[in-house]
């Protein structure tokens, strides 16, 4: 059984038709260039935004799940956040247990992970962007939520904590959850289980990053070729 | 003034002693102020009216200082409440109560009640006429947003409400120029004021105690809401019923508030405000801490307003709190 199924999920303008499933264990990668769709298909995937067909998680179909319950199965990581008020780093990081009653479990083991421990009474509103994501991405993991759905992780963060993040993901698909983020920086989504693609608020491909990123798509779909000069992956055709 | 690395005024083990502080303080205030007045009575006196020993003092005591007391009391925990709970909606530390026009709706119906001169046939009238225009307000406000209810439109729909409402207010008392009595009468009311206040006001406020303790297992959710929508409904807060429950809580008090002491402005900006940079940000603290502190505020401002010869609480919020508050934020990193 897929961990996620999306049918037809279409909100107008933003989405059409996309149906993907995905299932346990995977690490997936979402690509396309800007606008194509993919915080929208990521929010209708965590259920957090209407849309038309449906939503399942496990085969169950999102409405008939709580909210509660819902926290518990999916983790979704905005692309930015904006902290209006100076809630300690700890603090937000231990929201994450929201679900579970505040009860803290993993907290601190997560603050160690994303390197924040030295952070963990600093106001989220005082930090750096790359701090700031480290710390969105320490409050989905502590939620233990099997599926996680990550808007652009990767972006704000420097390369080794990319390398980190990547390194998370990957246990996690080995400990059976789903990873599904966006990015794109394909060069790093070519090392991931699976891809998919939007172009213009529609799925153009998903299967393996070999059989995905040919010459073909990325002229189509990224307008760019892949370079023969060291140092660089693309250019301009 | 140390500000600590955390961001807050008070260190971190002094911050679980900031209520238990603020309650021995309301405590002192609220002696003091049945103390001070026209008429001041020393400790021994004080008791005796408290005993019902002397017929003076205890008239001075339980008609007159008490009811009014205990009204600043319920006052300004819920207007401090109120404003607390529209900042962690609107993810804004400058929102106030008024934003969605309960105060102006609340304004508007009481000058109203006054104008057509229901106000002088019973007490009960212009409070009455207050909750029913601050609520008629919020309804109005929530049926022009409606659709979800979104944040952006439901401010967009307050401004214009208030807008309204400010200007039925204005035409009321421009027919009114020639009656002077009438027109203090309302414009009293505008200012907001404490004077004369009654037990039948201090039984119209009781709402805002029931409405402040349903606040409190709110806290929680209300930290969540804090730092947007979507993120708290991803991590399990039942967002459409916690809004709802937000804002129902937040229109009653500010209803309430506003029927007993009129528009009594900056409270529930100011105190939230000022309590969030002592004890950082979380809502299971600042819930209560905010009902204490809104009422040692107010009282401390009406005591402070009859000290000063009988200057308006409207006026004396805004006086002793702006400056304080331009303080406090210049001395922020």
């Amino acid at each position: 059984m897929n961990f996620l199924d999306i049918i037809d999920a279409t909100v107008p303008g933003r989405l059409g038709n996309v149906s993907l499933g995905l299932p346990g264990g995977k690490l997936v990668g979402l690509v396309g260039p800007n606008g194509a769709g993919k915080s929208t298909l990521l929010r209708v995937a965590a259920g957090l935004l209407p849309s038309g067909g449906s939503v399942a998680w496990n085969g169950r179909p999102l409405p008939g799940i709580s909210a509660l319950e819902r926290a518990r199965c999916a983790a979704w990581v905005p692309q930015e956040a904006h902290f209006e008020f100076g809630f300690s780093v700890r603090s937000v990081v231990a929201q994450g247990r929201y679900a579970h009653g505040d009860d803290d479990s993993g907290v601190e083991e997560a603050l160690v992970r994303f390197g924040l421990s030295a952070l963990a009474e600093r106001p989220v509103n005082h930090l750096s962007g790359g701090e700031k994501e480290r710390v969105l991405l320490a409050r989905a993991i502590v939620t233990e939520a099997p599926l996680q759905l990550w808007d652009e992780p990767l972006a704000p963060l420097d390369p080794r904590h990319r390398l980190e993040v990547l390194v998370l993901a990957r246990e996690l698909a080995q400990k059976g959850s789903t990873v599904f983020l966006s990015l794109h920086d394909l060069s790093l989504a070519s090392s991931l289980d699976l891809l998919a693609v939007l172009s213009s608020t529609h799925l153009r491909a998903i299967g393996s990053p070999a059989e995905i990123l040919t010459p073909e798509l990325l002229l189509e779909v990224f307008g760019v070729r892949a370079s023969e000069a060291p140092g660089l992956n693309f250019e301009l055709p | 003034m140390r500000i600590f690395h955390s961001g807050k005024i008070l260190p971190a083990r002094s911050i679980r002693f900031a209520l238990p502080a603020l309650i021995i303080l309301l405590g002192a205030l609220v002696l003091a102020a049945l103390a001070t007045g026209d008429m001041p009575l020393s400790a021994g006196r004080l008791l005796a009216g408290l005993r019902r020993e002397d017929a003076i003092a205890a008239t001075i005591v339980w008609q007159m200082r008490l009811p009014r007391i205990l009204s600043a009391i319920l006052v300004g925990a819920a207007l401090s409440s109120a404003g607390l709970v529209m900042q962690a909606y609107f993810r804004n530390s400058l929102a106030n109560p008024g934003l969605l026009g309960v105060s102006s709706g609340g304004a508007a119906g009481a000058v109203f009640a006054i104008a057509a001169g229901w106000a002088s046939v019973s007490l009960w009238f212009l409070p009455l006429a207050a909750v029913v225009g601050a609520l008629a307000a919020t309804l109005g406000v929530l049926v022009l947003a409606r659709r979800g209810a979104s944040t952006e439109r439901l401010l967009l729909a307050g401004v214009a409400l208030n807008a309204l409402l400010g200007a039925v207010t204005s035409y009321i008392l421009s027919r009114h120029i020639g009656l002077y009595e009438r027109n203090a009468q309302i414009l009293f009311w505008l200012i907001g004021g404490l004077e004369d206040r009654t037990w039948e006001h201090v039984i119209i406020a009781l709402p805002i105690v029931a409405a402040g303790l349903l606040l409190l297992p709110l806290a929680r959710s209300m930290d969540l809401m804090s730092l947007g929508v979507s993120e708290a409904q991803s991590l399990g807060v039942d967002v459409r019923r916690v809004r709802r429950q937000m804002l129902a809580l937040a229109t009653v008090l500010t209803a309430v508030a506003t029927a007993i002491a009129g528009a009594v402005g900056f409270v529930g900006l100011v105190v939230p405000h000022i309590l969030r940079l002592l004890v950082g940000p979380e809502h299971r603290r600042l819930v209560p801490l905010s009902l204490v502190g809104g009422a040692v505020f107010v009282l401390a401002c009406d005591t402070a307003g009859r000290m000063a010869g009988g200057i308006q609480l409207g006026i004396i919020t805004s006086v002793i709190g702006a400056p304080f508050f331009l303080w406090l934020l210049r001395r922020l990193p």
